[in-house]
């Protein structure tokens, strides 16, 4: 657990400006075994201090890979002289920063570190397993990961806090062939926030999340292509997260909304159909802990859902500090940093979009000539919100009724068109929070929602 | 560097002391400074000073790595006892190796002395530059970077090396906006080793600032057709030929038996016109990789000479592992060879296609397949370029494009880490709303 040394550098933050000072440990373990062979087994604990001054519009940071008082008083000057001598080349002479409620959040629970063979002979358990039951499979691949941001935070202004994010997971990936030949794949990722030996006590726990992998992988290698063109689809919960975070979080994060994405121009407007809404959660949704939970975010703001979309309407954005000054908003804690040498930028939490009141296998049946496309391999969006998934799995629906497995396909649209083509939403959310959110930094994230009805773009061959 | 060649020794000696049969560790001290600029404002100067000690270990066949960001003498035992810890949690694997015998080697590249006056004088100029060349452009983020690395690599089997690496990184993500349309967002980076030339005057930024600029109003293609894709010298390089490498040639692939290539060494695998090549000598790449992260002193390799697979892009554990060769570097210092013909020569001569300054789509499947979005493209149509794409898909296959090369550009993008050509391959599958 870090101690606190940082507390008593807060008398000499610099009076006339906005002072976050951050001191921070990243923990990363990681076991990887590629068909039997151990090819990743390593450990990695990074720990530093930085500064973030914030003076007239501008920010001055600075950070060392040293936890200590001498480095907090070190980063501290370097952060204050880096906001000066940018205030002294641009002076844009903005306003302080608007002052927030302070207070203090302590640490809930410390990082549940755990000895590399747990993770080492957790991945062998598994491979072992798929080896023996599943000989026809032409690769397999398991690698046990965990990781964990640990942050004591102290702002002139703001909350300050001690909180702890810790995630592990346990990562399967299969491959097979096509009867011509052709390589498929899937994967799937068991696990969520908590430590290796809190989430992992028991391989066997896996077995049946592993044998409807195998069985997907071998009903997808009897799979067909998907026709290219403009088709009716139900995205799965994943999917459905996946358009969240990616084609309609991303374009109303207020820094890229002042870079000129889409939602610049839609704030207020129709940008969906009624049936979606769209919120992206601090700590608690639906009554339950959301994946990644986020309580005080690295500017010092405590954390509260950011509503985004409410029944087709574009209502806010994500904020930091100074984005809300500007739009005249509320900041709901979105500001987060990756590594202690970053500085925190606008992120998401745990995007999602709202439940609706239908039921999956209704919506299924529903579907005269269509698709049901169920997980994504990747994701990438636009700040137009144009956007594209990767489709590693999914059927066809022919009358209402699933047929055929997919081969790897894409879906691509224009998120605030795709939108209002939503005409039935689902009664159950999926999550997931295995990835990392690329922006400048990698970040962890949770991103989730119900099963709905909508037309896109599918690639096809 | 002494006080750096004591850690990597102090941390080896208690290896050995600890019974380990092998060990490598790298000290690095890494100093940034970095202005950003976000929605075409300075918004931050960020100074960071960080370090590293990367530990692996081999007991008894056995590998395990550590790395840690502290100095003392405690963190680094500290950090050897882990890594040992580490090893002795997995099995023995004969094929682990790292190189021996090379003794003591220095290597300097690039600006070693930041000139930060200078560089916030160039980054101020570029945003002017931009506003007055390219008024549509609005700068979503800039980041420029110098950053010097000191580096001392050292081995229980005989190798220390040291190493100093200073470069300029200029990285811009932008899109151009008239009244309420706007186009995909683009970035464009180079490298440099010298603060002497304007940045817009480096790489291909201006002429990519322009083709953005000429992207707002955009045609969907009607329907599909099958057609000739010209992919832009960035997209080329990092999307064609990195998923390329990712999926045909790499460690993971090649070691799991899943690449479509895994027995076609020295076989044609493409175009006789195509060579591609990772050489980190060459005088046009900024930072170069001087050493494997496996120890072997890096020297160029030809991955695909005239048409040819002339190497996999393998480290030494997965070469001893697969009985094939070790790649030469482990660097993605790609130089794409030139063609002689003018890029807009290549436009005339076709008669349906598109060209695409960026694919947004999935990693391609082991087997080759892709399919994705074409961004900051081009609809060609009888020679000419007749408007800006949206909401357009190409798919095809990596391996079949590979022999089905239509031309390549005599003009070629030199940013620093890549050196490439545009490049025209048909029977692509373009199919629009």
């Amino acid at each position: 657990m870090i101690k606190d040394i940082l507390t008593p550098k807060k008398i000499i933050f610099a009076p006339d400006a906005h002072t976050e000072l951050r001191g921070q440990v990243s923990r990363s373990r990681n076991a990887t075994i590629v068909s039997g062979a151990l090819t990743g087994n390593s450990r990695s604990d990074i720990s530093g201090i930085s500064v973030r001054v914030y003076k007239n519009g501008v920010y001055g940071f600075s950070s060392m890979a040293e936890y200590s008082p001498e480095a907090a008083e070190a980063v501290l000057r370097a952060a204050t002289e880096n906001a000066e001598f940018m205030d002294l080349h641009v002076a844009k002479g903005k306003p302080a920063l608007p002052c927030i409620n302070s207070g203090y959040r302590a640490l809930e629970s410390d990082v549940d570190d755990c000895e590399q063979k747990l993770y080492v002979e957790f991945a062998r358990e598994i491979d072992s397993y798929i080896a023996e039951k599943y000989k026809n499979l032409a690769s397999r691949m398991i690698a046990s990961r965990e990781d964990s941001m640990e942050k004591l935070l102290r702002v002139s202004n703001g909350v300050d806090a001690h909180t702890c994010l810790q995630r592990s997971y346990v990562y399967v990936f299969m491959n097979s062939e096509t009867p011509d030949g052709k390589p498929v794949e899937l994967f799937k990722a068991f696990g969520g926030e908590g430590g290796f030996n809190a989430n992992f006590s028991d391989p066997k726990a896996l077995y049946e999340g592993i044998d409807a992998l195998y069985e997907n992988l071998m009903k997808k290698r009897e799979g067909v292509y998907a026709d290219a063109g403009e088709k009716t689809v139900v995205l799965g919960g994943m999917m459905t997260g996946m358009l969240a975070h990616e084609a309609v979080g991303h374009t109303v994060e207020a820094d890229l909304v002042l870079g000129g994405s889409v939602a610049a121009h839609n704030l207020g407007k129709q940008v969906a159909s009624e049936k979606v809404s769209l919120t992206d959660f601090a700590n608690t949704a639906f009554g339950e802990k959301t994946p990644l939970p986020v309580y005080v975010d690295d500017e010092g703001v405590e954390a509260s859902d950011a509503r985004i979309i409410e029944n087709g309407i574009l209502v806010g954005y994500m904020n930091n500090r100074e984005s809300a000054q500007h739009f005249g908003m509320t900041p709901c804690g979105n500001a987060r940093a990756w590594a202690f040498s970053d500085e925190p930028l606008i992120r998401m939490r745990n995007t999602a979009v709202l439940p609706g009141s239908d039921k999956l296998e209704d919506i299924i049946a529903s579907v005269e000539d269509g698709y049901y496309l169920i997980d994504s391999s990747n994701g990438q969006a636009d700040t137009t919100g144009e956007f594209m998934f990767g489709v590693s799995m999914g059927y066809e629906i022919k009358n209402g009724k699933l047929g055929r497995a997919l081969l790897d396909t894409t879906i691509s649209g224009v998120a605030f068109e795709m939108l209002k083509t939503v005409d039935m939403v689902s009664d159950t959310v999926t999550w997931s929070s295995s990835g990392f959110c690329g922006k400048k930094q990698p970040m962890p994230v949770g991103m989730g929602g119900p099963a709905i009805r909508c037309k896109v773009i599918i690639g096809g061959r | 560097m002494e006080k750096y060649k004591n850690i990597a020794e102090f941390a080896l000696n208690t290896a050995k002391e600890l019974g380990v049969d092998t060990a490598h560790c790298s000290v690095t001290e890494r100093e940034t400074r970095e202005f950003n600029v976000d929605g075409g404002e300075f918004s931050l100067f960020r100074t960071l000073f960080d370090r590293s000690v990367a530990i692996t270990v081999f007991v008894g066949g056995k590998k395990g790595s550590v790395s840690i960001n502290r100095f003392d003498e405690d963190a680094v035992r500290d950090a050897v006892a882990n890594s040992i810890a580490t090893a002795n949690s997995g099995e023995p694997d004969d094929a682990w190796e790292i190189a021996a015998g090379n003794g003591e080697k220095s290597f300097v590249s690039g600006a070693l002395v930041p000139d930060t006056e200078k560089l916030f004088f160039r980054t101020e100029e570029l945003l002017n530059s931009i506003k007055e060349r390219h008024p549509l452009i609005i700068m979503e983020q800039m980041i420029v970077t110098h950053s010097l690395r000191k580096t001392v690599y050292m081995s229980t089997t005989g190798n220390t090396y040291y190493t100093k690496r200073g470069s300029y990184v200029a990285e811009l993500m932008y899109s151009a906006h008239r009244g309420e349309k706007a186009t995909s967002f683009y970035g464009s980076d180079v490298t440099v080793d010298n603060l002497d030339t304007p940045f817009i005057e480096c790489a291909m930024i201006d002429r990519e600032l322009q083709d953005v600029e000429n992207q707002i109003d955009t045609v969907s293609p009607e329907g599909k057709f099958e057609g000739t894709v010209i992919f832009a010298p960035a997209c080329l390089a990092g999307t064609v030929f990195g998923n390329i490498c990712d999926n045909f040639v790499s460690d993971m692939t090649i070691l799991d038996g899943t690449s479509i290539w895994k027995d076609k060494l020295g076989s044609q695998v493409a175009d006789e016109r195509i060579s591609v090549s990772f050489c980190p000598s060459d005088k046009r790449i900024v930072n170069r990789e001087f050493y494997t992260g496996e120890g072997f002193i890096s020297e160029d390799f030809d991955l695909i000479k005239n048409g040819k697979l002339n190497s996999f892009m393998l480290s030494q554990y997965v070469a001893n592992k697969t009985g094939n060769k070790r790649a030469k570097n482990s660097s993605f210092s790609m130089i794409i060879e030139g063609g002689e013909t003018p890029l807009d020569d290549i436009i005339k001569g076709i008669e349906k296609g598109v060209l695409i300054g960026r694919f947004s789509g999935g990693s391609p499947g082991t087997n080759g397949e892709f399919s994705g979005v074409a961004k900051n493209g081009f609809l060609i149509e009888n020679g000419k370029i007749v408007s800006a794409l949206s909401e357009t898909m190409i798919s095809g296959n990596l391996a079949d494009m590979l022999n089905n090369l239509v031309a390549i550009s005599k003009e070629t993008l030199v940013d620093g880490s890549v050196v490439a050509p545009y490049m025209a391959f048909g029977g692509i599958t373009v199919s629009g709303k």
